[in-house]
């Protein structure tokens, strides 16, 4: 029905008291250098330093980690396939004329551009869930008040992200309630007992904004909210593993420039 | 689904953070215009935020037997318009990608244009098409809603389509190819989007009327006349 949330994972991880930057170098200094990268082999080398961290060090369940994987690795199937039907180039191995204007082929260039894009999802996906599953949303909002973001918008963030948890617990509720009553039997019941919960759910999130509303004004709120954060100290040991992390890496999206699979 | 981590390669993912830009820059200022206007407003804007990200994380009971998520943006379009709703969606794809691994951060912009900008810009103009003539509201808010979702995968496929154009027949056949690909699926849960979104209206018409006349989503009798047909 409703999917486990990262956050919550991300709360008691094994990571959790590392400095946010470092995390979030390994993170997006890995979606970068798998985008710089033009051969398979960097983002493979990333997904794996990433994941065996993720599972390692941050101690993070194997079979939760491979359920996250499993949803965007079949969507990256399907348009990886696309890829490799139209791309076309030389080498042929197969090709098929079904429509006039429609010609499927499958090259050698069409193998190895399919390969590279899938592994450079395969890179992107663990660098952006080390992130996700490292670093709580709550440092986050910390970094993003020292980047400068517009007050309004790192305020209307942090009410979604309230609400969010807020809402999610009054859905549970809501839906225990109409499986118990077999709200979902059929796909028309299913429908209407599906909307009946949104509905629900929208007048309460609205309640429950309009009480935040009262609760803030009863403490002077003025427009503007206070973060606090607890800034955790650069330790050498854990920078110097991302640095190494990041050379290698950018080591690896160098010299393998021009290395295909074919 | 959106458009996930590393797909789309450098060039493509700056140029759609470039488009959607100016669109986010505009969404802050009237996001600024109307705090100052009313302060109350900015707990509403966050709830709704919430309930687009709590939509989108439930799966949708769906025909092909495979689940999906609905976008919920055409319901946040008709009741704020679209530039807010572009704001709150950038926020809810940010959280999407980092609490539940949908879509990413280099891909981020791609996604907001799609789901964000173009989706709701749409459904709207549906909405502010059909709104002061004689169509039902429900039938207004099926329309914007299933719209807005249809647009979002439309804009998928046209965004993957131009980084990955077919050798014989170029971007027409890629586009043609992926949006075959996503129809199978979308067109049937862009539909149940439609309806449910559409019966949620009627029960916040039932229910709670006052907050679709405070937003002015309809003339104030046309919801009030509803309300007490029901």
């Amino acid at each position: 029905m409703y999917e486990e949330l990262l956050e919550d994972i991300a709360q008691q991880n094994g990571l959790r008291e590392v400095n946010t930057y470092t995390k979030l170098a390994a993170g997006l200094g890995g979606i970068l250098l798998c985008l710089l990268s033009t051969s398979y082999i960097a983002p493979l080398f990333i997904a794996i330093a990433l994941s065996l961290s993720l599972l390692f060090l941050a101690r993070i369940d194997k079979k939760t980690y491979g359920k996250i994987f499993v949803a965007p690795v079949i969507f990256a199937l399907f348009s990886v396939s696309v890829i490799l039907l139209l791309s076309g180039g030389e080498g042929v191995f197969w090709s098929w004329q079904p429509l006039s204007w429609l010609s499927l082929s499958i090259t050698r260039e069409s193998i190895n551009e399919s390969i590279f894009v899938f592994f450079r999802v395969l890179g992107g996906m663990s660098a952006l869930l080390f992130i996700a599953l490292t670093t709580p949303m709550t440092d986050l909002f910390i970094v993003m008040k020292r980047a400068r973001l517009p007050e309004e918008v790192l305020d209307l963030a942090m009410i979604i992200y309230r609400t969010i948890f807020m809402i999610m617990a009054h859905l549970v509720l809501v839906y225990q309630a109409q499986m118990m009553r077999l709200g979902y039997r059929s796909f028309r019941e299913s429908i209407r007992s599906f909307a009946t919960l949104c509905g629900a759910v929208f007048i309460a999130s609205w309640e429950a904004g309009e009480d935040l509303i009262k609760a803030m004004e009863a403490r002077c709120y003025e427009g503007k909210f206070a973060v606090l954060g607890e800034g955790r100290p650069v330790r050498l040991p854990s920078a110097m593993a991302v640095f190494s992390f990041l050379l290698v890496s950018g080591g690896i999206v160098v010299t393998t420039q021009h290395l295909t699979i074919l | 689904m959106h458009i996930m981590e590393g797909f789309l390669p450098l060039q493509w993912a700056l140029a759609w953070w470039l488009v959607a830009a100016p669109c986010l820059i505009f969404g802050i200022y009237r996001l600024k215009r109307i705090l100052e206007a009313n302060r109350e407003a900015l707990p509403l804007l966050g709830v709704t935020g919430g309930f687009i990200f709590i939509l989108s994380s439930l799966k949708l009971p769906s025909v092909t037997g495979s689940c999906s998520h609905p976008t919920g943006t055409g319901l946040s379009s008709v009741c704020f318009g679209p530039w807010i709703t572009s704001l709150i969606c950038a926020i809810v794809l940010l959280f999407q990608s980092l609490f539940l691994a949908h879509g990413g951060l280099s891909v981020l912009g791609a996604n907001i244009v799609s789901m964000g900008i173009v989706g709701p810009l749409a459904g709207w103009g549906i909405y502010r098409a059909l709104r002061d003539t004689g169509v039902s509201m429900y039938l207004t808010v099926f329309l914007a809603c299933t719209i807005a979702d249809l647009c979002t995968y439309i804009v998928t496929s046209l965004e993957l389509a131009l980084a990955y154009p077919a050798e014989v027949g170029g971007f027409a056949t890629s586009f043609a190819l992926f949006m075959g690909i996503f129809a199978l699926t979308q067109i049937p849960l862009a539909i149940v989007e439609g309806v449910v979104l559409a019966l949620v209206f009627k029960y916040i018409v039932q229910l709670k009327p006052e907050i679709l006349v405070r937003l002015k989503v309809f003339p104030e009798d046309r919801i009030r006349a509803a309300g007490s047909d029901s």
